[in-house]
């Protein structure tokens, strides 16, 4: 009876995940028919991540240990320790496309969640609370960049499936300098002992370097590509190359010698448009080099990221997850791979990069993207959840101000259609690139 | 705030808590003294007093709009933060000659970075707050009580010896003392003080130096010794939530029927339940020890919501409360969750739980009496 109601369990909490990775199936099938270089890379992309999840389904299902995480918190360790893992945000993050993410909204809704919390936050907290998202052998939580990441690893502490599960959260400090690279070094190396202890499986120092050293490879590629979008036009836009990137290094299986591959294919790509003289677009010529500073708005990308190319020619260069100055891991010792892999996913990782300490990254990052790119506008999106970057409006737009390039803040649920329309980012959108003069 | 107490002393602590400025900061100014704002309850303000300099909790209370502030904050902020740097823009805050700031949530946070591009303050400083009550963050926030020491040292030209910080430490103990002692009265069947007439002293404790508070408090308190209160009640309510410094808003809960006896919250019990240690050889460690592990935390320190739990249920049956009510300021993430799992924590308990969501000023009065007396009824009261 208790064996059946586990089964029961585990299968419920696998629905909702299956049908994700039968999404992304869908998804791959629509990619193998485009016999396009970007549509190769889309294919490959979608086969690392459908063997991600498979992975994890297998582990749930035969009662092998995996984990739950997040991008920042040093996935190389976890690749390193050969443990799949998957993100608890991967929904907002990654699937957020997926034709019942309504519905799930409203379930969020229907709990009793503040609908003013993150969407990104609302939803893995709806999935935990109900039943569908799969329970872990352990939990690495996060603590950064925003306070609702804070209470996401409460809640799930506070759930009743989870709270025997165990949990261990990186304490990331507020400040950026050697002293608290240091402090969170010292929390990845207690997170590594916790893992051990937890799953079983070891950490071998010769084995993260390997890993150190392929997630190098993987991190310069992508520096390599990232200089390819400063041609005129950008050889890419909002289709592939940003988020890709950024969910190929991170989320799936960082240090894997296929997202090290995929990047090689990457930079390729580029710079076979380049020498074309292709723009991103084909059909829509680039007439507005554009930086999107936030995520992209994946609960309607479809609907709004084709429509700026096509009615503005606004191709989209650039945005807050594609491009860091990121650290490559010295691999001489364990002391420094420990140090840098602290560094990058303290300092370097998309958003912990802006939203975890002072201001200073949001002013920084635009101006640096705006000269290296050729940016003629600003977009911030303003996430309803990105509530620090909403505090930070006044300073992106005087560094704009300053700069002369000129800056938008929307205000619209970057997963959720239903706070601001698409019709009503879009009229937003016009009315600046009209007011500014642009395309 | 309707009050029917007589205490001059109540009188002296009301006014400090209606508005910023008041006759201690001018008197504490006059004399040379220097002024420190800071956010948050967990800025260990016994440097500051061992610094010679007064602490002042900000407040954005007299806001009556954000028409400044807006430019630099947004819709989707808390409102506390924008009235009070909306204060801060508008010249109320030149008094103070330093700012200190910590990693407290996402809204306040970003006050230090507007502040200081926008504000000439001399000094002003944010404090990095970890997210977890362990030994390796009570060591990370030595070190950071440290930094504080030495650069308000070096701005204030002060030395922060340790036995001044242990005569701050054992000051601001004398202060907690007395205010348990007030809550202390609130367990009496009839307590001679109202849940705003608290709150009030409790603001005016952040506002004012902490020797004359704790002589107003002491005289207070004699002059509550021997009464009991008048005021008829429905119910005995507890009010959880965070920043609430304006008293009129317990004013029209306890105008309802239900009278507030206890809280969680950031000027109430969180702030003086337990002490620091007086005793400790290290005084830094010891404030660090107290800040991160021994105080009553907030939702925003990471594996300690069971602890939170039991520390509301624990208020609960001391002060003999009915029902609680939590409050939530409009887009704080932190509450917004801590409140959805206190409902179901108390509902296992059976302890009537109502959530409000709030604007930092008062505003809806009607709506806020309507929900209390409707909360009250369904608790049969």
């Amino acid at each position: 009876m208790h064996d059946k109601h586990n089964k029961d369990a585990i299968e419920k909490s696998l629905n909702r995940y299956k049908k994700e990775r039968d999404w992304f199936a869908f998804l791959l099938q629509a990619a193998e028919m485009m016999d396009t270089p970007e549509g190769k890379l889309q294919v490959k992309l979608l086969r690392i991540l459908i063997d991600s999840k498979e992975k994890v389904i297998d582990c749930s299902e035969n009662g092998k240990p995996f984990i739950a995480a997040y991008y920042c918190t040093a996935p190389e360790l976890f690749t390193a320790m050969d443990l799949p893992w998957f993100m608890i945000m991967e929904t907002p993050f990654l699937a957020a496309s997926a034709p019942y993410i309504t519905e799930d909204l409203e379930g969020t809704e229907e709990i009793g969640l503040g609908t003013d919390l993150c969407t990104a936050i609302r939803l893995p907290i709806y999935y935990i609370e109900t039943g569908q998202m799969p329970v872990p052998t352990a939990v690495i939580g996060l603590l950064s960049p925003c306070d609702g990441t804070t209470m996401l690893q409460q809640v799930l502490r506070h759930n009743s499936a989870w709270k025997n599960v165990p949990l261990f959260s990186p304490d990331p400090p507020y400040s950026s300098d050697e002293r608290a690279i240091k402090y969170f070094a010292n929390e990845l190396r207690q997170m590594v002992r916790f893992i051990e202890e937890h799953t079983g499986h070891k950490l071998d120092i010769d084995r993260l370097r390997e890993v150190c050293e392929e997630s190098n490879r993987c991190y310069s590629l992508w520096q390599e590509y990232n200089e390819l979008r400063r041609a005129v036009p950008c050889p890419h836009g909002w289709e592939i190359g940003g988020a890709q990137a950024f969910a190929v290094s991170q989320c799936f299986k960082a240090g894997d010698p296929r997202c090290t591959d995929w990047f090689r294919q990457l930079v390729e790509c580029g710079e076979e448009k380049i020498k074309a003289g292709r723009g991103a677009n084909d059909y829509a010529p680039e007439r507005i080099r554009l930086l999107w500073f936030d995520i992209m708005p994946y609960g309607w990308i479809f609907e709004f990221m084709p429509w700026l190319e096509f009615e503005w020619g606004a191709i989209l260069v650039t945005d807050m997850f594609s491009n860091f100055p990121y650290t490559l891991i010295d691999t001489s010792s364990e002391e420094t791979m420990f140090h840098d892999l602290a560094k990058r996913n303290l300092m370097d990782v998309p958003m912990i990069r802006q939203a975890r300490g002072t201001a200073e990254n949001f002013s920084s990052d635009i101006v640096r993207l705006v000269k290296d790119y050729k940016i003629d506008a600003v977009i911030w999106p303003g996430h309803m959840g990105h509530k620090d970057g909403a505090a930070t409006a006044g300073i992106m737009r005087a560094t704009c101000r300053d700069i002369g390039v000129p800056f938008l803040h929307i205000g619209l649920d970057l997963f959720d259609r239903r706070y601001t329309s698409v019709d009503e980012v879009k009229d937003k959108v016009s009315q600046f690139f009209t007011g500014m003069g642009l395309g | 705030m309707e009050t029917n107490l007589t205490s001059s002393a109540f009188k002296e602590l009301a006014a400090a808590a209606s508005g910023i400025m008041n006759p201690a900061v001018d008197d504490w100014r006059s004399r040379g003294g220097k002024v420190v704002g800071y956010f948050c309850s967990h800025v260990p303000t016994e440097v500051l007093m061992a610094a010679g300099i007064l602490p002042f909790r900000m407040r954005g209370t007299g806001s009556t709009g954000t028409e400044l502030s807006d430019a630099y904050f947004s819709s989707i902020n808390c409102s506390f933060p924008r009235h009070t740097f909306n204060q801060a823009l508008k010249g109320e805050y030149d008094f103070l000659d330093g700012l200190l700031c910590i990693s407290s949530c996402d809204h306040v946070r970003r006050v230090y970075d507007n502040w200081k591009q926008n504000l000439p303050t001399p000094f002003i400083r944010i404090m990095s707050l970890p997210k977890k009550v362990g030994d390796p963050q009570v060591a990370w926030y030595r070190e950071e009580i440290q930094i504080l020491r030495d650069e308000l040292g070096k701005h204030f030209g002060v030395e922060i010896s340790d036995d001044r910080l242990r005569e701050a430490i054992a000051l601001r103990n004398q202060t907690r003392r007395l205010q348990r002692q007030l809550y202390e009265l609130r367990k009496r069947e009839h307590p001679p003080i109202s849940g705003a007439e608290t709150l009030a002293v409790m603001v005016a404790g952040s506002s004012i130096p902490a020797e004359p508070y704790n002589q107003l408090l002491r005289t207070l308190l004699d002059d509550l010794a021997q009464s009991n209160g008048s005021r008829e009640y429905r119910a005995r309510l507890m009010v959880v939530g965070s920043e609430l410094d304006d008293p009129e808003y317990l004013d029209i809960i306890e105008g309802q029927g239900g009278l507030v006896v206890t809280d969680s919250i950031c000027y109430g019990t969180r702030t003086m339940w337990v002490d620091v240690d007086e005793t400790a050889a290290d005084p830094v460690g010891a404030l660090a020890r107290y800040y991160i592990q021994e105080r009553p935390s907030c939702p925003r320190m990471n594996g300690d919501q069971a602890r939170r739990s039991q520390f509301l249920q624990d208020l609960i049956r001391e002060f003999q409360v009915d029902g609680v009510i939590g409050e939530r300021m409009l887009f704080c993430d932190f509450w917004c969750a801590e409140h959805y799992m206190n409902k179901v924590d108390l509902k296992e308990v059976g302890i009537p739980f109502l959530q409000l969501d709030r604007e930092y000023i008062l505003s809806g009065k009607g709506q806020l009496r309507t929900r209390i007396q409707a909360f009250l009824e369904t608790m049969g009261r």
